[in-house]
């Protein structure tokens, strides 16, 4: 089966950017964020004069009530305001209005100078970098709220912050390493490299990839921004229980709202990848002949698109119950504080696995490169995303083991939980099988690479600690569960995020990273990654619960340690920056293909011309057939084709 | 493979499994237990850790054999050789790691079954949580409240719990048992403490402000001795606030105090009559400067600031975190706390 008819010649275009913006005036009508700065305001007060409008008809005191202009005049009309501004729905606008629209000249493609990257822009590499440099931004703002969190618990007794700051300092950081961190940047990263995988020019909807980008912002910044309103930032934990966050002071609903942002993108993009997934796969694409990468995104996608909904759902009603007073989850008005949780938990743990596929398809593109060998069970490995995704649906209450849930409901989401151990398990044991008797080249991807699998396997033992109930009522909200929730994200996520970062960063920038510096990176990290986290099981198995900023004395020696630890691991990022700024600007120049790989992105230059490929690739067989004597992946141009690599196979 | 190299791997392999048996044994990993439950949850947690530690050095041992052996030369251009797989080590590794975790599904399930099996004739004690403090009832005798949770070793004690406003968990370490409380539902959980001390509850599901605060004592008593403090006198428990101090005679109002202590007002506050020192909220030594700040008689201020704490909320400190306890407290309650705060800020002033 192939996913279009024929290889298709696409038009020639003349490259060039958008028209220069017009001067004087008239510039303030460009889309831009000089328009964006004006949109903003006037629907900032647009939103807030519907409020003071309503109450005033309503007869409602006082009719200015900051709550509900904040609500909806800065979290949800500025944010529209913004996106008009800069200039994401013009397209859609000019056509809904029946107004001329512009003819595609695919001007709003590609990047010819840095100010592209400031823009509206449809092309799918620049909307990957776009992501990749926004995420690790926010990356940076969690990371640093972190230290904040051990700075304050290095000691025993308050010292820095009040509790009510503490208690922000965390949820803050947790959300943005989630919602800004670790689900968009695995999102940028296969906005890059899945199109080219497939052989495809670009994304199905390039307009709606633009406009998923630039929610995300919205979302980061109105996150951060709680900090500032008065009673600080939301502080019930980027799990938000209600009826907690109920009651909370004004700066929950900037996470309430910040979700709905965050997870409208991903839905967004999630949506885009499918389609672009199912119809743009080059001829000869079968499902079979995907990167491990692609079907890790295919299922990541399919996660995103089932679950998220059911977040946004939750944190609109405890918005609801707060702003509106319905009663979803509080008791006085017959609701249901524990449906919170449920609601919540079916999002939330699937979550967990769009937050790790990805990163498993990264490990078995880079795995199979640097090893030279086939991936090891390739339709087994594809297969087990697919488990983990059926049975991820299954397993949600194993966050409720002591959270007061029908008691019965316990041991089912025990076996669930503990089944998906299998399907893990054999992604495992296929990467050590790939690596075994290969020519492993230890470049920093793979170095990154292996840390994740080494890591992972210690994150997935301690998960059967917690998925067995009995332990997991003893550990529950203690710091095993930090250490082990780290020891996934962290020593999954964000190893493969860097294994991707240095894998693509070639193809990216058409440079070379410096590889001293990233060994150097990697060591750092995980000497301090594992003296950071591996002593809050011991803490936790002892006694210490979570989400506390003062804790008995017994463990003021491990929290020393701990902090002094994660002072290191921060710094370890400082080499991560360096080496990209400079690398980016004056590294030396990349090859087309340096890995020697097989998948098509490999294939054309670095950075890739705007379209990808000058004509669209005929696929001949399987991605990763290291070894096998004149075997191909694809075939670039119609000239090398012969006759019988012209029929699609399959 | 050759003989030598599955030799060295076994080698690896015993290593590694010795790495991972130090570290398992090594630590202290969990307190020592004072319920039969707890000692059935840590057999559950050497049985995983003993399957653990098997596949940890299988996978550790087969991983750092192929990172030492398996280098590319820096020379070498050639591939690895072209294996798609091996359908049965993929069975094999299916199959292996389905039948341990239903092991230890098994295991689990059947200590779960044994853990909520409270027998005949438990022990009923009631645990009520609110921000941010606990409080125990004991309906077999006559109702008898105390902030401090008193039981008798050797007894099947079933807890039914409940919160007052939002999620609290009931914890004791040396306990291992562990239940969520929230408003609206009514979780048991079932301990059988076996080891006489004094143990800490904690709070561990966050519950606002005071969260890292919410703790009080858990005491396993001798039976004769649980039996000769549970008939004694009414409302025992007061006198042994959980912030220490608690022997300050109360300046008037013996029911004044006994709130103050019950409803968790010294978990936040720091009130000399009552031998309290918290700081998550104002001092309540000040109770005066802030009525003045505040343009309020005293009494007055007192009185609104129970039943309504956003009305005025002292510079400095964030509003609605002070839970509202018009809605928890009667009428009379309100008035004996009132009196209670406005008789230690009036015996300071003379």
């Amino acid at each position: 089966m192939t996913a279009t008819a024929a290889p298709v010649h696409h038009e020639v275009h003349e490259h060039h950017g958008p028209p220069p913006p017009p001067r004087g005036p008239r510039r303030l009508l460009y889309p831009g964020f000089l328009r964006a700065i004006w949109m903003t305001a006037l629907f900032f007060g647009l939103g807030s004069a519907i409020v003071v409008l309503c109450r005033w008809w309503g007869g409602w005191h006082p009719i200015w009530k900051g709550e509900m202009i904040v609500l909806v005049g800065a979290l949800v009309a500025a944010p529209i305001g913004f996106l008009a501004g800069i200039g994401s729905f013009d397209y859609w606008t000019r056509y809904a209005v029946g107004a001329p629209t512009v003819p595609e000249d695919h001007s709003g493609h590609g990047a010819y100078s840095w100010r592209d990257y400031f823009r509206v822009n449809t092309d799918h590499k620049v909307i990957g970098m776009q992501y990749l440099t926004t995420t690790i931004f926010f990356f940076l703002a969690g990371g640093l709220l972190a230290l904040l969190v051990r700075s304050e618990l290095a000691k025993p007794g308050m010292q820095f912050f009040n509790n009510q700051t503490y208690n922000g300092l965390f949820s803050v950081h947790a959300s943005l390493m989630i919602f800004l961190f670790v689900i968009p940047a695995f999102a940028g990263l296969a906005n890059f490299v899945v199109p080219l995988m497939l052989g495809a020019p670009d994304m199905a909807f390039p307009r709606l990839n633009a406009l998923s980008f630039w929610l995300l912002p919205i979302a980061g910044i109105m996150m951060l921004s709680s900090f500032l309103v008065p009673g600080g930032a939301f502080a019930a934990g980027w799990t938000g229980y209600a009826p907690l966050s109920v009651h909370q002071p004004m700066g929950t609903i900037f996470f309430n709202m910040g979700v709905q942002w965050a997870g409208a993108s991903s839905i967004m993009t999630a949506l885009n990848f499918l389609v672009t997934i199912i119809t743009m796969r080059a001829p000869g694409m079968t499902f079979w002949r995907m990167p491990l990468l692609v079907w890790a995104n295919f299922t990541t996608s399919l996660l995103v698109v089932i679950a998220t909904p059911f977040i946004a759902g939750s944190q609109f009603f405890v918005m609801f119950d707060r702003v509106m007073h319905t009663s979803f989850f509080e008791t006085a008005g017959g609701g249901y504080p524990l449906g919170y949780q449920h609601i919540f938990w079916f999002y939330s743990h699937p979550a967990v696995y769009i937050m790790m596929l990805p990163g498993f398809g990264i490990a078995s593109e880079v795995i199979s490169v640097m090893s030279r060998k086939p991936i090891f069970g390739y339709r087994l490995m594809a297969l087990s995303l697919m488990a983990i995704l059926v049975l991820g649906f299954s397993v949600w209450a194993h966050h409720m083991f002591v959270s007061g849930m029908a008691p019965w409901l316990r041991v089912p989401m025990m076996i669930t939980t503990l089944l998906i151990a299998v399907p893990t398990g054999v992604k495992v044991f296929s990467w050590l099988a790939t690596m075994w008797e290969g020519k492993i080249l230890f470049a920093t991807p793979m170095l990154w690479a292996v840390g994740f699998v080494s890591m992972f396997v210690i994150g997935g033992l301690s998960g059967i600690y917690l998925g067995a109930v009995p332990i997991d009522i003893h550990v529950s909200d203690t710091y095993f569960v930090v250490a082990h929730i780290h020891y996934v994200l962290f020593g999954g996520s964000l190893f493969t995020i860097f294994a991707g970062i240095y894998y693509w960063f070639p193809k990216m920038t058409g440079r070379m990273y410096n590889e001293k510096l990233g060994k150097l990176h990697f060591w750092l990290t995980f000497i301090g990654f594992n003296a950071t986290f591996f002593p809050m099981h011991l803490i936790g198995t002892e006694g210490m619960p979570r989400r506390v900023s003062d804790y008995d004395p017994q463990f003021a020696h491990w929290n020393m340690f701990i902090s002094i630890a994660s002072f290191f691991l921060g710094a370890s990022t400082i080499v991560f920056l360096y080496n990209m700024v400079v690398s980016m600007r004056r590294g030396p120049i990349a090859v087309g293909n340096p890995w020697r790989a097989l998948t098509l992105e490999w294939q054309v230059s670095s950075p890739p011309p705007v379209f990808n490929f000058d004509e669209i690739p005929q696929v001949v067989g399987g991605p990763y057939e290291y070894g096998v004597p004149g075997a191909r992946h694809a075939v670039l141009s119609t000239s090398e084709r012969t006759a019988d690599e012209r029929v699609p196979v399959d | 493979m050759r003989r030598g190299s599955i030799v060295q791997l076994v080698l690896f392999g015993l290593i590694a499994a010795a790495a991972g048996t130090t570290l398992a044994l090594a630590p202290a990993w969990l307190p020592e237990p004072a319920t039969r439950e707890a000692g059935r949850i840590h057999f559950v947690f050497w049985f995983v850790t003993a399957i653990c530690v098997f596949i940890f050095a299988i996978v550790a041992a087969v991983l750092a054999y192929a990172v030492v052996k398996f280098r590319r030369q820096p020379d070498d251009d050639t591939d690895g050789p072209p294996i798609h797989g091996h359908t049965g080590l993929e069975i094999a590794w299916t199959a292996v790691p389905t039948v341990l975790v239903t092991a230890i599904g098994i295991v689990s399930a059947i200590v779960l079954a044994k853990d909520d099996a409270a027998g005949a004739n438990p022990l009923r004690v009631d645990v009520t949580a609110q921000q941010f403090a606990w409080s125990f009832g004991y309906p077999s005798y006559g109702n008898k409240r105390s902030d401090i949770l008193r039981l008798p070793v050797n007894r099947s004690v079933v807890l039914h719990m409940t919160s007052k406003d939002v999620a609290h968990s009931f914890w004791v370490p040396e306990f291992s048992q562990k239940q969520d409380l929230l408003p609206g539902i009514h979780p048991t959980l079932h301990i059988t403490p076996d080891r006489v001390g004094t143990y800490t509850v904690v709070c561990t599901e966050l519950c606002g402000l005071g969260h890292a605060l919410m703790r009080t004592q858990a005491i396993v008593m001798p039976q004769k001795a649980f039996a000769s403090w549970a008939k004694s006198g009414r409302g025992g428990g007061a006198g042994q606030g959980t912030q220490g101090g608690g022997n300050a005679a109360p300046p008037t109002g013996q029911e004044g105090l006994v709130l103050f202590r019950q409803q968790g007002c010294n978990g936040c506050h720091t009130l000399e009559a009552a031998g309290a020192n918290g700081t998550t909220g104002p001092d309540l030594d000040r109770l005066a400067t802030y009525a003045q700040t505040a343009g309020k008689p005293l009494n007055g201020f007192i009185h609104q600031s129970i039943v309504a704490p956003n009305a005025y909320v002292e510079k400095g400190y964030p509003k609605g975190v002070m839970p509202d306890f018009g809605k928890t407290l009667t009428t009379a309650q309100v008035g004996a706390l009132a009196d209670f705060l406005a008789a230690s800020v009036n015996k300071k002033q003379p």
